[in-house]
């Protein structure tokens, strides 16, 4: 009989067999781990890195990561939390190896520059696209994954204070490009 | 009225109290203007967690399995070779026991040790084509895994035939060390035939 275990958010029919098969190696439990968390690790990938050719190899460097590592998850955490975790260190990683950094603070005052020029409402897709990859990781993991300000600053080897003023910077570009002033 | 900044207001969504957090609350609760911008905080924040989500373009599991599957192949030679060492060194143990107490035959002696050099040979050719970088086909990657399988199974048998009776034993070993090389040449051939055909 199959049944739906929660994954923590997500379903994964006949969870604990799929996982032990997965944890044996058996390319079928594998296949299904993929394909029960492809989309939101990409949406992660997605929303940190530059480009959807990035995000996808960050997709694939990170199933191969747990392919290889998931014998050692040990299931005292959700299953979602741990893949989560590899993906956000991979996307992070790919960012810090392709030293987007280094322009962030011409690419932030570029676009910042551009849309105090123009008076055209953005959603709030191209809003935080147009941020920073540094403010648009740390906005993701804080707002919308929910990782702390001392998780973000492990993660990308940085204080729990850069983090916080990523995110404040964040916000009020937000709040200026997606105009939301005019109504107060 | 000194309104409260964009990090004042994120500091109040935070776990815990920060210093001056409490008189942030209290200038929220009097103050309109701020309570008006940390709702529209709430708001935008829920709005990013709507979002929908976004898929990729390109299915990347074969890739990733095949990357996988290839890590694996090195692994299992790795395994193998050391196997392979392990029952040498304890035949070659067992031989020089028995050369005190019961000599074996020369030509069985002189066989096993040909085959089991063969062996190794082997081996070294594959490593030195370094499947763990290549991919291979999914016919290809199914006969090199079965191969792969075989020896395995082999190397256990090896490790058996050390608890047979003595007077089996050099004839049971000769026999699966001739097995081990015939499948250590099909494998090679897997290799070689497909780098072949590809031209590398």
């Amino acid at each position: 009989m199959l049944k739906a275990l929660s994954m923590d958010p997500y379903l994964l029919a006949d969870a604990k067999a799929v996982l032990a098969q997965a944890k044996g190696g058996d390319p079928a439990g594998l296949e299904a781990l993929y394909r029960a968390f492809e989309v939101p690790v990409y949406n992660l990938c997605r929303r940190i890195c530059r480009t959807a050719e990035d995000a996808e190899d960050v997709l694939q460097e990170t199933f191969l990561e747990i392919c290889r590592s998931i014998g050692q998850y040990r299931e005292d955490g959700s299953l979602w939390g741990w893949i989560r975790t590899i993906a956000a260190s991979k996307a992070l990683m790919r960012l810090r190896r392709n030293k987007y950094r280094d322009t962030d603070e011409l690419h932030d005052e570029v676009v910042a520059n551009r849309r105090e020029d123009t008076h055209l409402r953005m959603d709030l897709e191209a809003a935080l696209e147009r941020l920073s990859e540094t403010s648009r990781a740390v906005v993701w993991l804080h707002d919308v994954e929910g990782y702390t300000h001392e998780e973000i600053a492990a993660m990308m080897g940085k204080t729990p204070s850069f983090s916080k003023s990523q995110l404040a910077r964040a916000h009020a570009r937000l709040r200026r490009w997606l105009d939301e002033g005019v109504a107060a | 009225m000194t309104h409260l900044t964009i990090e004042q207001l994120l500091a109040l969504r935070e776990p815990g109290a920060e210093p001056g957090a409490q008189a942030a609350r209290e200038h929220l609760e009097a103050c309109d203007v701020c309570r008006a911008e940390f709702d529209r905080l709430y708001q935008r924040v829920a709005r990013l967690k709507a979002l929908p989500a976004l898929r990729p373009t390109r299915d990347r599991w074969p890739a990733v399995r095949a990357r996988f599957e290839a890590e694996r192949r090195t692994r299992r030679l790795r395994r193998f070779g050391l196997a392979g060492l392990v029952a040498a060194a304890s035949i070659a143990a067992a031989v020089a026991t028995r050369s005190v107490d019961r000599p074996l035959p020369a030509a069985t002696a002189a066989e096993l040790s040909e085959t089991m050099a063969r062996s190794r040979a082997l081996e070294a050719a594959i490593d030195q084509y370094h499947p763990e970088t290549r991919v291979l086909d999914g016919h290809t990657a199914r006969i090199a895994q079965e191969l792969e399988d075989r020896i395995a199974a082999v190397d256990r048998e090896l490790e058996m035939a050390d608890l047979m009776d003595a007077s089996k034993r050099p004839a049971q070993e000769l026999n699966l060390w001739r097995e081990r090389v015939g499948l250590l040449d099909a494998l090679v051939d897997v290799h070689l035939t497909r780098a072949s055909n590809v031209g590398l």
